[in-house]
């Protein structure tokens, strides 16, 4: 059997059909582009418009109220280092562009996941197709998007948001489905209806297993931010692949750091953040 | 623990013939059941359905601790559930205040559980991120009562059962038995006129589960609501329940005053269970007695007038300590200046091995 004009075929059906797409749907991407880009601007005008050190000292608060004190004084230091590196500007770009991506996983994964909880049949239509995402080399997502979306800020964002949308959908539907039987029966012992159910016993068990799949999400969205450079981006992940056609050796690794900090830093306020609300002061 | 001060006769629970049966295959297996009679092996080999309950009826009076007593598997934890209907049955009517359960609309049965019918859980089940207070004043705040109204509700229900101090903690700064505690103000907070307790002490050390049980008895008691008791234990049981139905394999095989369950066991299986129970407090004078005519053959003109009076609700640890300080060998058993019978010697024995001389095998 001959399989290559099989393989021809099916190429030659993508091609069409993104084709078709980027003709047809136009007006969709336009908005899809609007709403992402629309976002991202205002999360990176609130980022750049104030001096670099309030930026760094607002950044110091918050650790220290949800981290400590330590956390608060290293991450300062460190993030005054993004700035003398004269890395200032692209360091803000990729937090707005994670901060973006991250926000648009969470509006759609986090329904959909409490969904996927509630019914095991779309739970196991899902499976597949979230391993799938998962699996597939993050660049791939990269194509389909510039195809539709074109080079800039908008295509890396939408292969972001696919890219970080996995596990907090994951998580949020198991977080979901552990509720602890004993409070399910709580809840019908006492006459709740569904709604209290899900807001006063679901929710509240499943919290710290969704902000788990925030904390994933945010770290997904990162490493892709970063590969994303190559679509024309913007902010670390472009300078660094700017230097690697350079060979410039010094300033891939002054924008690594800089993201290894950033990274550092949203990965433990938000891992505390989760911790709290199921502590002692929730 | 006679019936008679179990409050009035209105039945508020009455189960009628319950059956449940788990499992996939579990309408063809109640159909089977019905129609041929099957038993739990029967439906566990033809259709792998477990039957958890078997033919269970019941009526719980106003005012009434209700046992049911069983080993794990018996039953008892689906039979509750059965109540409320957190379990649906697979055949059989719960007819819980005069109206049928299977009958409500979703909105009134969920109204009967929040007005009506309390529950306490073995693992008591307390939000973990909830102060005592807010788990206490969990049930109103789903009613949607006003938060300083439930807030006072919740805290009176919490000092009932001595905990006004703990207001502001958190479940997991409390002991086994005060979680417990917080789990009956709970209950107690919504005023329902039925709890029902699911093996509610049986994690809980001796010392403090007795010390539970007779504040449980007392508090139901004194507020007059009605409880459905499940427990594995029987001196539990017989501590707690007015009445006591013991369950086997998902059926009631013996319901009954625990003096009535001690003197007449159904079958061997509740004789056995029985068996190691002191009978000196729970067996009384009324099941001990001679009657007169059989006293009068074993001594012929004996002057009744001259014996000890005792009330027919003495128990045997009573009589043992009134025949000790007779200087006759009977004692008289009288109501309202009627001569019921008469205690001897011998019949005194049988009591105490748990066995009555009035009963078929000893007459």
């Amino acid at each position: 059997m001959d399989m290559s004009a099989f393989t021809d075929a099916f190429d030659a059906w993508t091609d069409s059909a993104l084709e078709w797409l980027s003709e047809n749907g136009e007006f969709l991407f336009e908005y899809i582009r609007w709403l992402l880009e629309g976002l991202y601007d205002a999360i990176l005008w609130l980022l750049e418009m104030p001096p670099f050190y309030v930026v760094v000292l607002i950044t110091m608060l918050i650790g220290w109220r949800l981290v400590g004190l330590w956390f608060a004084l290293i991450g300062g230091v460190a993030l005054s280092l993004c700035f003398s590196m004269g890395l200032w500007s692209e360091t803000m770009s990729t937090l707005a562009l994670v901060l973006t991506a991250t926000s648009f996983a969470l509006v759609i994964g986090i329904p959909v996941g409490v969904a996927a909880g509630f019914f095991t049949r779309l739970d196991r239509f899902m499976e597949p197709a979230l391993d799938l995402i998962q699996t597939l080399p993050p660049y791939i997502y990269l194509l389909p998007a510039i195809a539709l979306l074109g080079y800039g800020p908008a295509t890396a964002l939408v292969a972001t948001v696919i890219v970080a949308m996995p596990p907090v959908i994951r998580l949020t539907s198991l977080g979901i489905r552990m509720t602890p039987n004993e409070f399910l029966e709580l809840g019908q012992a006492s006459g709740m209806t569904p709604i209290q159910m899900f807001f006063k016993i679901r929710l509240p068990f499943a919290l710290p297993s969704i902000m788990a799949g925030i904390n994933q999400s945010l770290m997904m969205a990162f490493g892709m931010v970063v590969i994303a450079g190559i679509v024309g981006s913007g902010g670390l992940g472009e300078t660094i692949y700017g230097s690697i056609r350079t060979l410039d050796i010094a300033t891939s690794i002054n924008a690594a750091i800089a993201i290894v900090v950033l990274t550092m830093i949203l990965d433990r306020i938000t891992q505390s953040a989760g911790r709290m609300r199921n502590g002692r002061k929730a | 623990m006679s019936v008679a001060n179990a409050g009035t006769d209105e039945v508020l629970i009455d189960c009628q013939s319950l059956f449940k049966v788990f499992g996939d295959k579990s309408e063809a297996a109640m159909k089977a059941i019905t129609e041929r009679g099957l038993g739990k092996k029967d439906v566990l080999r033809d259709f792998s359905c477990v039957l958890g309950v078997s033919n269970a009826s019941l009526k719980v009076r106003r005012g009434e601790i209700f046992c049911i007593m069983g080993l794990s598997g018996s039953g008892k934890s689906t039979l509750i559930r059965l109540l409320n209907k957190l379990i649906t049955p697979s055949s059989g009517k719960v007819i819980v205040k005069g109206r049928d359960l299977s009958a409500l609309s979703a909105v009134e049965l969920r109204q009967m559980r929040a007005k009506n019918i309390g529950m306490v859980f073995q693992n008591v089940a307390l939000l973990p991120h909830r102060t005592v207070l807010e788990n206490a004043a969990f049930g109103l705040e789903v009613q949607g009562v006003a938060k300083t109204e439930r807030n006072r509700t919740a805290t009176e229900a919490l000092e009932k059962v001595g905990l006004g101090d703990w207001l502001t903690r958190y479940p997991r700064e409390l002991s086994g038995g005060m979680q417990q505690r917080v789990g009956l103000a709970r209950a107690l907070a919504s005023d329902p006129e039925i709890i029902l307790m699911d093996e509610p002490f049986s994690a809980l050390d001796p010392l403090i589960r007795r010390q539970l049980q007779d504040e449980f008895r007392e508090l139901t008691k004194s507020l007059g609501k009605s409880a459905v008791f499940i427990t594995h234990d029987l001196d539990e049981a017989i501590r707690i329940g007015d009445r006591i139905a013991i369950m086997k394999d998902g059926a009631i095989i013996q319901t009954g005053t625990a003096e009535h369950i001690i003197l007449n066991p159904a079958d061997d299986y509740v004789a056995e269970f029985v068996a190691g129970i002191s009978r000196l407090h729970l067996i009384k004078a009324h099941s001990v007695m001679v009657s007169l005519a059989d006293y009068e053959k074993i001594r012929p003109g004996a002057d009744l007038g001259t014996l000890i009076h005792t009330s027919p609700s003495a128990d045997i640890d009573e009589l043992i300590t009134l025949m000790i300080r007779s200087d006759q060998d009977a004692l008289a058993v009288r109501e309202n200046d009627r001569l019921l019978g008469v205690v001897t010697p011998r019949s005194l024995l049988l009591g105490v091995k748990g066995e009555s001389p009035n009963h078929p095998a000893h007459a």
